[in-house]
């Protein structure tokens, strides 16, 4: 029964994030690859909550006991993924904010200069 | 040697004045950049000086010292002494600053007596980070966090820090152990006028783990 509720908190939180997923896909905020990679992402995690036995097989390839185990672990790999990819991207964003914000602040001088 | 004087300054209106009216008796250039005020501090900092640099939004004391010494030595500016907009350092510790380049060294790192005036939380979290920072890079500053400082155009070109933050005066210990520069320290006066203003716990926290990720680019 508990594994069960499990299930179904996994499936309406996957159904929430395809919800929101769409939503900025309408707001243009996501291009058409984006949503498209986040709905694939989003039905696997339906899919495999509604039927985590099809997980067994690999489970038992990477030594893993339990079909539970191997979920935590992918899913534990995934959001470490996702929380890099965002760093390095927030890190390029911070750097070119920083040059874009500098570069100003001396041409404005430099304007203020000329008058 | 042509010497600059940068000052960075976030809502500073209050004592900013008094600051550059003091450089300004002692014959100082001086670059002032505003980073994102609120206040009037660009405004009272044109009276002194007309190097004002204001950047739109706040990015952090590490990007205005940046901004400043970037155009003090495109200005043919030999050395750069940093210096902060508060109040709580003073001019008449400025010629220290001044010989010690003189006599060659490219670094030169303000030190408060941190017995006398200085809060006690601070003074045990500066002390801890200095001896943290001795642990891992082998140098130590009495004053890691010391915003009174000089370098000369060489070590500033060598340096390039990445830091936009309160992790620059860290950052700048470490890269001049990293890079071998000639350092030396100067003991300065200092005056705590702002409890609430400076590094935060918060920031702290950040700079530990800006220490470790700079250790392990070292070994790397």
């Amino acid at each position: 029964m508990g594994i069960l509720g499990l299930q179904i908190v996994a499936i309406f939180f996957a159904l929430a994030m395809i919800y929101f997923a769409i939503l900025n896909y309408k707001r243009g905020e996501l291009n058409g690859m984006e949503i498209l990679s986040w709905l694939i992402v989003w039905a696997f995690v339906i899919f495999v909550s509604a039927f985590p036995e099809l997980l067994r097989t690999f489970a038992k390839t990477f030594f893993v006991s339990r079909v539970f185990d191997l979920m935590v672990v992918g899913g534990f790999i995934f959001v470490l993924s996702i929380a890099s990819i965002s760093y390095m991207k927030t890190k390029r964003m911070e750097k070119k904010f920083e040059e874009f914000v500098r570069k100003e602040a001396t041409s404005k001088l430099k304007e203020s200069k000329r008058k | 040697m042509k010497i600059l004087i940068v000052v960075p300054a976030f809502n500073e209106e209050k004592r900013i004045g008094t600051v550059l009216s003091d450089l300004k008796k002692a014959n100082q250039k001086i670059i002032v950049v505003d980073d994102g005020s609120k206040d009037k501090t660009t405004q009272i900092a044109k009276k002194y000086t007309p190097y004002v640099f204001s950047h739109r939004v706040n990015l952090g004391k590490g990007a205005a010292l940046k901004t400043g010494a970037e155009f003090a030595f495109k200005n043919e500016a030999d050395a750069v002494v940093f210096m902060d907009s508060d109040g709580q350092h003073k001019v008449k510790d400025l010629p220290e600053f001044i010989k010690a380049l003189e006599d060659g060294y490219e670094v030169v790192f303000g030190s408060r007596n941190l017995n006398f005036g200085v809060p006690l939380v601070r003074y045990m979290g500066n002390k801890m980070a200095s001896l943290f920072v001795r642990l891992l890079f082998g140098i130590y500053a009495s004053d890691l966090l010391c915003g009174y400082r000089a370098m000369t155009k060489k070590a500033f070109r060598k340096m390039n820090w990445e830091s936009t933050g309160y992790s620059i005066e860290t950052e700048m210990v470490v890269r001049t152990k990293q890079l071998g520069l000639k350092y030396c320290e100067v003991p300065v006066e200092t005056l705590y006028y702002d409890k609430v203003k400076g590094v935060t716990i918060l920031d702290a926290f950040g700079i530990f783990f800006q220490v470790l990720k700079w250790r392990i680019e070292w070994v790397s």
